[in-house]
């Protein structure tokens, strides 16, 4: 197995009439089982590099390797029967049912009755869809349940490369946001290599392994892992499309849970209140939190500690201002800003899993991406 | 003066409407109903198949490699001008010179003409119309160019389709009378030889009976659309008309 699983050597294309080359010289490496963003403005050819890698356009020179193969030397249905493919507009079959529109690619393959049948049916538990809804017509669904059809029909025969035009381009935020959710849970099960076109930088760096950064006329200008591209920006054109707010997108792509383990001036109900005052004058801290049973229970101001007998009998005020492991530091941050303690409880399934402070989230954006 | 081919239809003067049409004489024999009938019948159902067959397929492969848009403008602009009469009456004199006599190259050609400009523009407009992405997804899935024309494109442009041959056919049906006044026969003989008799019945009769057809003919091509046209396609139309809120 090679390491690198789509490999564009020097591509180049030039559309009839046209001065200015849609692509030129195009190098890079699409990791296998690694999804990879195609970004940039609009005519900076990301969609003409897209599809010639399933040849729907075909390069003026240049080469395209998949899996170390020429592409150009296969038989092009072949090819893309290997090859899923989901763009913005779905492209269903009107005509068909969604479960007839699943099985495109099988009934191609000739795959027998029962095989397309049961494909179907593991498609449709993968990308959530009712089994009411197979026998539906594509206009009977809205817009994002046509997406998870059009992506359930790229995935039908089980293609190692995935292929995305804007997927989520036509339908609202929330369940654009739903749906790049359902995509990175998709992955991290089924691990295809996956290139995706956007003109979202947001959705970029929460999809992608690796943005590749385009200019106009193809120019490749930064190819890195999101973090490094938020962070280290190339030049001055990456610096000016990923905006402003780079520091705050990288927030994004940090999770919760990565950081390192923090209790904070938190104690069981059982402690000595000796023991909370010590710990509430070295976290320089006015706020105590309480656990009990390993559940967060509340929080008691300072003042009060000092005269207590026993924390147990503190009438805790603050509930937790809680986030979860997978949460994004993003919005441990949001839920920082909105709390008195200046300080997010990490509900780890029930259980106390330790705090987040700014202080962390500070230290952690200064750390270099590894 | 050349002497007319054809009999006349003898029928005594004042004999009812009623009275003719159950006659059994009017409908049976050589000059009879349903001989004529035939004949127009015939005489259509030929020009149909000629302009499906012409139409349908030519028009589908070049609104496929998107070629053919002015040809397609064109066609709206210069069919719907074409006088069907004048053109038959044109081709009589040719076809009688080249001794392929009155019938029925003149009418044939006359009305073939009128046939395909519906034939031909809703076939090319309705596989124009197929959703971009639909082609695009169908070609990256690896479904190979006539697949996609016959499966994809055809089968969505089917309805649309269909309503230009119910078009062309009722066209086609109610001009085909002009057969009579052109040397020929057909249904067209009553009305005909009613207004050379100065008959009320024949003309009103006649007239009738083609109008009769007509109506039929568009019932029958919507019956063979029911039959030919697939439950997701025919529910497409529907949906589309509902939303449009009109009827077929």
């Amino acid at each position: 197995m090679t390491e690198c699983a789509i490999r564009l050597l020097n591509l180049t294309k030039r559309f009839d009439g046209e001065q200015e080359p849609a692509v030129s010289a195009l190098s890079l490496d699409v990791p296998r089982g690694r999804t990879v963003a195609l970004i940039g403005p609009s005519g900076c050819g990301k969609t003409t590099t897209l599809r010639m890698i399933n040849r729907l356009v075909e390069p003026t020179s240049g080469r395209i390797e998949i899996d170390g193969e020429d592409a150009s030397a296969r038989p092009v249905a072949e090819l893309r029967r290997s090859i899923g493919y989901v763009i913005q507009e779905v492209g269903l079959f009107p005509h068909q049912t969604v479960s007839q529109n699943i099985a495109t690619v099988p009934r191609m393959l000739r795959w027998d009755r029962g095989r397309i049948d049961e494909r179907v049916a593991e498609l449709a538990d993968l990308l959530g869809l009712e089994t009411e809804q197979l026998g539906r017509y594509p206009d009977e669904l809205s817009g994002g349940q046509q997406q998870r059809v059009g992506v359930a029909r790229a995935l039908a025969a089980d293609p190692p490369v995935l292929l995305m035009d804007e997927p989520f381009g036509a339908v609202d935020p929330i369940v654009r946001t739903r749906l790049q959710d359902e995509l990175l849970a998709l992955q991290e099960r089924l691990r295809k290599t996956i290139v995706i076109v956007t003109h979202d930088i947001d959705e970029a760096v929460k999809v992608a392994d690796n943005v590749a950064l385009l200019n106009i006329g193809g120019k490749l200008e930064q190819y890195a892992a999101p973090d490094d591209l938020l962070h280290s920006p190339a030049n001055a054109f990456v610096e000016q499309f990923l905006g402003e707010d780079r520091e705050m997108k990288r927030l994004a792509l940090k999770r919760v849970g990565d950081l390192p383990f923090e209790r904070g001036p938190v104690l069981d109900l059982g402690a000595a209140p000796a023991e909370a005052r010590a710990l509430l004058g070295d976290a320089r801290s006015e706020w105590l939190g309480l656990t009990q049973d390993e559940r967060f229970a509340g929080w008691v101001p300072r003042e009060r500690v000092d005269t207590a007998a026993t924390l147990d009998a503190l009438p805790r005020e603050l509930p937790a201002a809680q986030v979860h492991p997978g949460s994004t530091l993003r919005e441990a941050m949001e839920v920082i800003m909105n709390s008195r303690t200046s300080v997010a409880v990490i509900d780890d399934g029930g259980r106390f899993g330790g705090v987040v402070t700014l202080e962390q989230i500070r230290s952690e954006l200064a750390r270099r991406a590894s | 003066m050349i002497p007319l081919p054809f009999a006349q239809a003898a029928v005594p003067r004042g004999i009812g409407l009623a009275e003719w049409l159950v006659d059994v004489d009017t409908w049976l024999g050589r000059d009879g109903i349903l001989s004529s009938g035939l004949d127009t019948v015939t005489l259509c159902a030929a020009v149909m198949g000629t302009g499906m067959l012409i139409a349908v397929p030519s028009a589908a492969l070049l609104a496929h490699s998107r070629r053919g848009e002015l040809t397609a403008t064109a066609l709206v602009t210069l069919g719907r001008a074409v006088p069907t009469f004048a053109v038959a009456a044109l081709l009589v004199p040719v076809a009688l010179r080249r001794g392929w006599g009155f019938e029925p190259w003149p009418i044939f050609i006359a009305l073939l003409l009128l046939a395909l400009p519906p034939l031909y523009l809703n076939t090319y407009t309705a596989i124009r119309h197929v959703e971009g992405g639909v082609v695009d997804a169908a070609r990256a899935m690896g479904i190979g160019e006539r697949t996609l024309l016959l499966r994809v494109e055809l089968a969505l442009a089917l309805s649309v389709i269909f309503t230009g041959i119910r078009v062309a056919a009722v066209q086609v049906v109610a001009t085909e009378p002009i057969r009579a006044f052109l040397g020929g026969d057909g249904l067209g003989r009553y009305v005909r030889d009613g207004l050379g008799q100065n008959n009320d019945t024949l003309i009103i009769g006649g007239a009738l009976l083609i109008a009769a057809l007509a109506a039929t003919t568009s019932v029958a091509v919507s019956v063979v659309e029911r039959l030919v046209v697939p439950h997701g396609v025919r529910r497409l139309k529907q949906r589309t008309a509902a939303r449009r809120g009109s009827v077929g």
